[in-house]
């Protein structure tokens, strides 16, 4: 017996939970980003003038990477761990010798995985198309590893809240959506007339989006340190938010 | 040093008082029944045993170990095999039973070679790649059974492990238990069926309405709740756990019989 085997166990469980059904958890995101390239890029983007000397096309991408991370972070966690609660197999999880971090870590895990597996192999077709390489390897991992996580924390959070199938599918389409495509994936901020400017900066998502931007491109329009410390921050907050209320039994413990 | 040893468990939801000061204590090495009607506290009782339903008082302890104090250490001892058929939903049973074992900390190796001694043990082994949704009824309690053994507990708790199986596999079941008991393996079990406690348990706790209101060998609780004097209710059989059952309860074993399987959400 092995201390740490318990906990990779549970890593391993996650994996397994999204790989296994990798034609409907990662590659239809893949080809959906793409598709977005290609419409939004290669047939609209002509018709638009260049943003910080760059081709629409190349502009967008970044964005669509960091949403398609976002997205499937949110959507795996949500859905494991609620599927968890729906068919009781999470009492199993808390019957066992288990600690709430390690069970967090573990359902984040999977949505970081996915997110991650989703983000860059989008970033890495569409560049390769493009023939662009990547600005910053350093920073682009950054800002996606803490999207995914802020958002794989938001995906637990909702899906302990979550009554219903109902809920969760509120949750993504009513406000991480919008926020998301609010967030400068498709435009540059600074196009934005003075009001709307700052509006836009209450977008957590905002930072997010656009510090991905910058280690792909090299170009952003917030400060970069704001964007990293306000990425990490949240990511940060929202860990510790999950841990809590695991440790509370909140809507796992009666 | 008992095996379980609770002290005045108390339990309310919202204005349902479930539990209402439970004190119980299981010996090493003892078959123990827990037999009650619907609603009576027997699924909470466990389930704070297993740290799933936090008490407002009270304090169980798990061979010595308090289980709110030292829940990891706890939780290791014990293994729970539930009403629900709480496995997920989609993945193979092989899968299930390995990430089991891995839980409770064997490794790669010792959990495929537990999983695969324990599906063909209990008959499962050719429906090995298949999610639940495709075992009958009595392979999935049989799949709950085996995956609860798949951390090869010291205590082994078992909520009414042979309901809605076949006559025939209650009886392999029986027979699989009694012997891990004879190996030194406590065991709890709740259950409807009254010839099961009596061929099973060496002692058995009767609750009612949240409290423990008789707990002795079945024999004795016989002689101490039988008839004594009383008209016999039509469909009891004198003399037996029946008849204690239904003098403490008011409840014949039928009435007690629904239970609810609905998702905590």
């Amino acid at each position: 017996m092995g201390n740490g085997t318990p906990f990779v166990t549970l890593l391993r469980q996650e994996w397994f939970r999204f790989t296994r059904l990798w034609k409907q958890t990662i590659f239809p995101p893949i080809v959906t980003t793409i598709l977005f390239i290609l419409i939004f890029g290669f047939s609209l983007g002509d018709r638009i003038r260049e943003i910080h000397g760059l081709s629409y096309i190349l502009f967008i991408v970044p964005g669509l990477a960091a949403m398609g991370a976002m997205m499937n972070a949110h959507t795996n966690c949500s859905f494991a761990l609620y599927m968890s609660r729906f068919d009781q197999s999470i009492d199993n999880m808390l019957a066992a010798p288990l600690r709430s971090i390690e069970l967090v870590t573990a359902f984040l895990w999977g949505g970081i995985a996915r997110g991650m597996l989703v983000g860059l192999v989008t970033l890495a077709v569409s560049l390769l198309l493009l023939k662009q390489p990547p600005y910053h390897l350093g920073w682009t991992l950054f800002f996606l590893i803490t999207q995914t996580v802020f958002f794989g924390c938001w995906g637990i959070v909702g899906a302990l809240r979550a009554k219903t199938w109902d809920n969760l599918a509120t949750a993504q389409n009513f406000i991480i959506t919008p926020l998301i495509y609010l967030g400068g994936v498709f435009y540059s901020v600074d196009l934005l007339p003075g009001i709307w400017r700052t509006i836009s900066g209450f977008n957590p998502l905002l930072y997010m989006i656009d510090g991905t931007r910058y280690g792909v491109l090299g170009v952003h329009d917030l400060s970069l340190l704001t964007s990293a410390g306000l990425s990490a921050g949240m990511s940060l907050g929202m860990f510790a938010l999950c841990v809590i209320l695991f440790q509370k039994g909140y809507r796992l413990v009666r | 040093m008992n095996a379980i040893e609770i002290s005045g468990i108390k339990k309310s939801f919202q204005n349902v008082h479930a539990l209402k000061g439970v004190d119980l204590a299981i010996r090493q090495g003892e078959f123990f029944g827990l037999l009650g009607p619907n609603g009576a506290g027997k699924t909470t009782l466990i389930s704070a045993i297993m740290g799933l339903v936090r008490p407002d008082a009270g304090a169980i302890q798990v061979m010595g170990l308090d289980n709110r104090q030292e829940p990891m250490a706890a939780k290791k001892l014990m293994a729970l095999c539930p009403q629900e058929i709480n496995v997920h939903t989609y993945f193979p049973i092989q899968k299930i039973m390995e990430f089991q074992g891995g839980f409770y900390g064997f490794d790669r190796k010792t959990s495929k070679q537990r999983a695969e001694e324990l599906l063909k043990r209990f008959g499962l082994w050719e429906k090995r790649k298949v999610g639940k949704f495709n075992l009958s009824g009595g392979m999935q309690r049989r799949l709950m059974i085996a995956r609860s053994l798949m951390s090869d507990p010291k205590i082994l708790i078992l909520d009414e492990p042979t309901a809605g199986v076949d006559v025939e596999l209650r009886h392999e079941l029986w027979d699989f238990l009694k012997t891990i008991n004879q190996n030194g393996r406590t065991i709890l079990l709740t259950t409807h069926y009254i010839e099961e406690a009596e061929q099973l348990c060496g002692r058995v706790a009767i609750i009612h309405e949240g409290k423990i209101v008789a707990c002795d060998t079945p024999q004795k609780l016989i002689v101490q709740h039988g008839q004594k004097g009383k008209p016999v209710r039509r469909f009891v059989r004198p003399g037996t756990l029946e008849e204690v059952f239904v003098n403490l309860t008011g409840k014949r074993m039928e009435e007690a019989q629904q239970w609810e399987m609905a998702p905590r959400l």
